[in-house]
Formats: structure tokens, C-alpha cells, sequence
């Protein structure tokens, strides 16, 4: 009998080669027994493995562009990925291909997507004032992702069974049945406007403040967005979503105050960072 | 007289001017006269005390406030007025001062955004996917970032869950 984890890559290496599919239709594979293996693969373990992840947050971004464009500046989006994925090296998966990007958006609001894929909007950078705050938030977002809140989101949003069902026939036909793949976005869009937990949100915050004082930044940066957040009027149209999916600045700064206490106050002499920030993010 | 409110408006947006924000005390604080621990006390604020916002300094503020000026910490501190925020963030406004160079115009964003109805509607843009690819930064970026920005890695710990904080919800 072939282990299971050899037969789970053999499927996934068919599956997930973008030029093995077409291949596959060509000799004339069931298609359908391949969706039924990955079927039992995915109902057998409540864990997708890292390349399943990363497949899943692949898409789940490209629903996240196709809402919002990056901003047409690279400059602006490599220095963004040159912070995040150091702040991410202080975080428990640095090996993960960690991608970041700026959206071009008024709305202020912050995105991750399982696999290591984090999305920030230009209208909440431009409310920011330091690097550290900047570092605050993408750590809140990489605590997301390293404790695989989305994907859990995405099975309890469905079902567990239902929703380990949608994965792994979308892992099994990757792209080539539009019903499928339609099933698996909707599960994701389902997932960005209810929002994920509200203990997974103070969890990222407390991991958020932690990764950003490793990384060297002063820790204070992501409590200084939230009193950002909570100052402004909370009718505005920029943070509707923000805030229907997020428990409120106030009671996150209330729970940070609880966990941090003077914990993490010989960090904060860290830095903040603003003179490359405000150059790149300010030009415009 | 238009000319100079959009000059003071960028100024803001490019967070060259501190923040001047309104806040309150979350609790009964204890105003510091220096932005440390064990600096002398400059008084009492009680709670709800309203405060102006002056600067911060870690995880310290500068406020004033009808009890009196000093530093306190950041934490003890919410934003925003005790009743309820009053205008439209400025946000939406100095973008489409920037772009229609008319305060009064509301730029049309088109289909797209991140609105509720607009991810409901989105389409999986696989091209934009690609192109977020080619700004990825590797490991020897981050570490070449890391040292032009003189980042000084820590070891921290975690913090702890406050004890039941947020009620029944725990795994």
C-alpha cells in the first residue's frame, strides 16, 4: 500500500502542475477519481499540507486583486516586501515564499491569505506615521498566517467536512472546473466579509506586537493604528468592512493593554523608522 | 485661501505634523512627568478625563488635559471623543483633492474596491497575482533591508492570553 503522504503528493504533483493538467486530459485520465482520491485525502486528515496552503491562498489573493489592483508603483510594493518578510523571518514560518503588496484602495483595511500572501490597502498606509506602525500591522497580519486562521475560518464557514470537501476538489482539478473553483472563491469571499474570529483577532494583535518588537521595531506601532482607527468616525465608508469584520480598535486596545502591560517597554526604545516611509510612501 | 488648505492637508497626510488627536482615559491614569515608569508623578487624571494628544514616545504619550500636562501611557489612553466622533475621516477627501484638485469632487473609483459588494463581485485576477509575485523580496533582501534600516533583532516571548479576557471562546 503507498503511504498516504506519498499518494497525497502524487495527486498534488498531477494536480497542481499547471502543465500536467491539460496532459492528463490528453490521456485520458478520470478526472473524477482524481477530485474522489484528493476527496479522501482532505476528509481523512483536517489538515491541508504546505503546498495545499499555499495553492488556497494563491487564489484567495487573486479574489483580493481582482477587487483592488496593487498601487502601480513598484518601488512603493518591493520596499513593503523587503519590511514584511523580514518582520516575518520573527515569526515560527520564515521558509514560507511570504509575498506582500499595497492595493490600490481608499478603504482602510489589511488582508492575509493562508500560505503567506499579505495584502495592505493605500488608503490605511496613508493614515500611518511610522515604519513601526507599518511593521505593526503586516506582523498582525503574518500572526494570521503562521496560526492558519483563515483556513480554519473557511471550514467552519462551511462545515468542516463541506469545507475540507471544497479544498480538496479544488486541489484535485486546480482551474479546470469553473464550478468547482467557484465554489472554493465563494467559501473565501464568505470568509473576508464575515471576518474570522474575534479570539484570532486579539491573538494576531498580541502575536502582532511581539514579531514586531523581534524585528526591532518599537512594539507600539500596531496599538498606535488601532488608536489611529478608533479616532475616527466610525460611520465612514473606508472602514465599513474594517470594522464589520474586525472586534472594535477600542476593545482591541483594551485586550493589548491587558496582555501587554509594561511586558514589552524595554522594546520600545526600538525603531520607528519614518524617514524611508514617508519618502516611499508619500510621493504621490 | 484654497490654495493654502490643501498645502496644511498634504502637510497632514504626510505625517509631518504630530498628531494632534482628542482622547480620553480609559481608567484612572497616573500623569507622569517624564516618559518613564518610575518618573515623578504630575498628578491624577480620572477616568474619562477628555486630553489632547501632543505626541508619542514609545509606549508613551504627551498629553494636556483640564488636570494637567504630562506623559501617561499609551494604553490608558482611547481615542476619539467620550461622545459620539463627529465629520468624515479626511482620508476619501485628500485623495480626491490630490486627484481632481477639487476639494468638492468626489472622484468615481469605478467597479473595483473593497467594499462589501465589490469583493461579492470580484473576479480572481490571476495577471495582478503574477505581477504581486515579481516584487517578492527573498530572505537576503529582507536581511540587506534589515541592516540600511539598522534593525536590531530581539528575543521576545510571546504574551500570554490575559486570563478568560475574552470569554468562552478558547480552544
Amino acid at each position: 500500500m503507498i503511504p498516504r503522504a506519498a499518494l497525497a503528493a502524487l495527486v498534488l504533483g498531477s494536480a497542481l502542475g499547471a502543465t500536467a493538467a491539460p496532459a492528463l486530459a490528453q490521456f485520458g485520465f478520470d478526472l473524477n477519481r482524481l477530485i474522489d482520491t484528493a476527496r479522501q485525502i482532505g476528509q481523512a486528515s483536517t489538515e491541508v499540507n504546505e503546498a495545499q496552503e499555499v495553492e488556497i491562498g494563491r487564489q484567495y489573493a487573486a479574489v483580493l486583486l481582482g477587487a483592488a489592483p496593487l498601487v502601480p508603483d513598484p518601488e512603493l510594493q518591493r520596499y513593503v516586501n523587503a519590511l514584511g518578510r523580514w518582520v516575518a523571518q520573527h515569526a515560527e514560518r520564515p521558509g514560507l515564499a511570504w509575498q506582500f503588496g499595497v492595493l490600490d484602495s481608499d478603504n482602510l483595511n489589511a488582508f492575509a491569505t493562508p500560505g503567506g500572501f499579505v495584502l495592505i490597502t493605500r488608503g490605511l498606509l496613508a493614515r500611518m506615521h511610522s515604519e513601526a506602525e507599518l511593521a505593526g500591522v503586516l506582523a498582525h497580519e503574518i500572526g494570521h498566517v503562521v496560526k492558519k486562521h483563515h483556513l480554519n475560518a473557511i471550514r467552519k464557514g462551511a462545515g468542516m467536512q463541506a469545507g475540507m470537501n471544497i479544498v480538496g476538489d479544488f486541489l484535485a482539478q486546480r482551474g479546470r472546473n469553473p464550478e468547482v473553483t467557484s465554489r472554493l472563491v465563494s467559501g473565501m469571499k464568505e470568509v473576508m466579509l464575515r471576518g474570522l474570529d474575534k479570539d484570532d483577532e486579539f491573538e494576531a494583535d498580541r502575536m502582532g506586537v511581539v514579531i514586531a518588537a523581534r524585528s526591532g521595531y518599537d512594539p507600539y506601532g500596531l496599538p498606535a493604528v488601532l488608536q489611529t482607527l478608533s479616532a475616527m468616525n466610525p460611520q465612514d465608508s473606508g472602514l465599513a468592512l474594517l470594522f464589520a469584520t474586525h472586534p472594535a480598535p477600542a476593545d482591541r486596545l483594551d485586550a493589548l493593554d491587558a496582555a501587554m502591560g509594561t511586558r514589552l517597554d524595554r522594546f520600545a526604545a526600538g525603531a520607528r523608522g519614518s524617514e524611508e516611509f514617508l519618502r516611499v510612501t508619500r510621493r504621490k | 485661501m484654497k490654495r493654502r488648505l490643501l498645502v496644511l492637508l498634504l502637510a497632514c497626510s504626510a505625517g509631518i505634523a504630530p498628531a494632534q488627536e482628542a482622547g480620553y482615559a480609559a481608567r484612572q491614569v497616573e500623569l507622569k512627568r517624564e516618559p518613564f515608569s518610575d518618573a515623578a508623578s504630575a498628578g491624577t487624571l480620572p477616568e474619562r478625563t477628555e486630553v489632547k494628544i501632543v505626541s508619542r514616545q514609545g509606549g508613551w504619550l504627551r498629553i494636556e488635559s483640564a488636570s494637567g500636562a504630562g506623559w501617561v501611557r499609551m494604553l490608558s489612553i482611547r481615542t476619539g471623543s467620550t461622545g459620539g466622533a463627529g465629520g468624515d475621516s479626511g482620508i476619501k477627501q485628500l485623495f480626491n483633492v490630490a486627484r481632481s484638485g477639487s476639494s468638492g469632487t468626489v472622484v468615481a473609483t469605478g467597479v473595483r474596491g473593497l467594499d462589501r459588494e465589490q469583493i461579492a463581485n470580484a473576479q480572481p485576477d490571476a495577471a495582478e497575482l503574477s505581477r504581486m509575485a515579481q516584487f517578492a523580496a527573498s530572505q537576503a533582501d529582507a536581511e540587506r533591508f534589515a541592516s540600511r534600516a539598522s534593525l536590531a533583532a530581539q528575543a521576545v516571548d510571546y504574551l500570554p492570553a490575559p486570563q478568560a479576557a475574552q470569554g468562552a471562546g478558547e480552544r
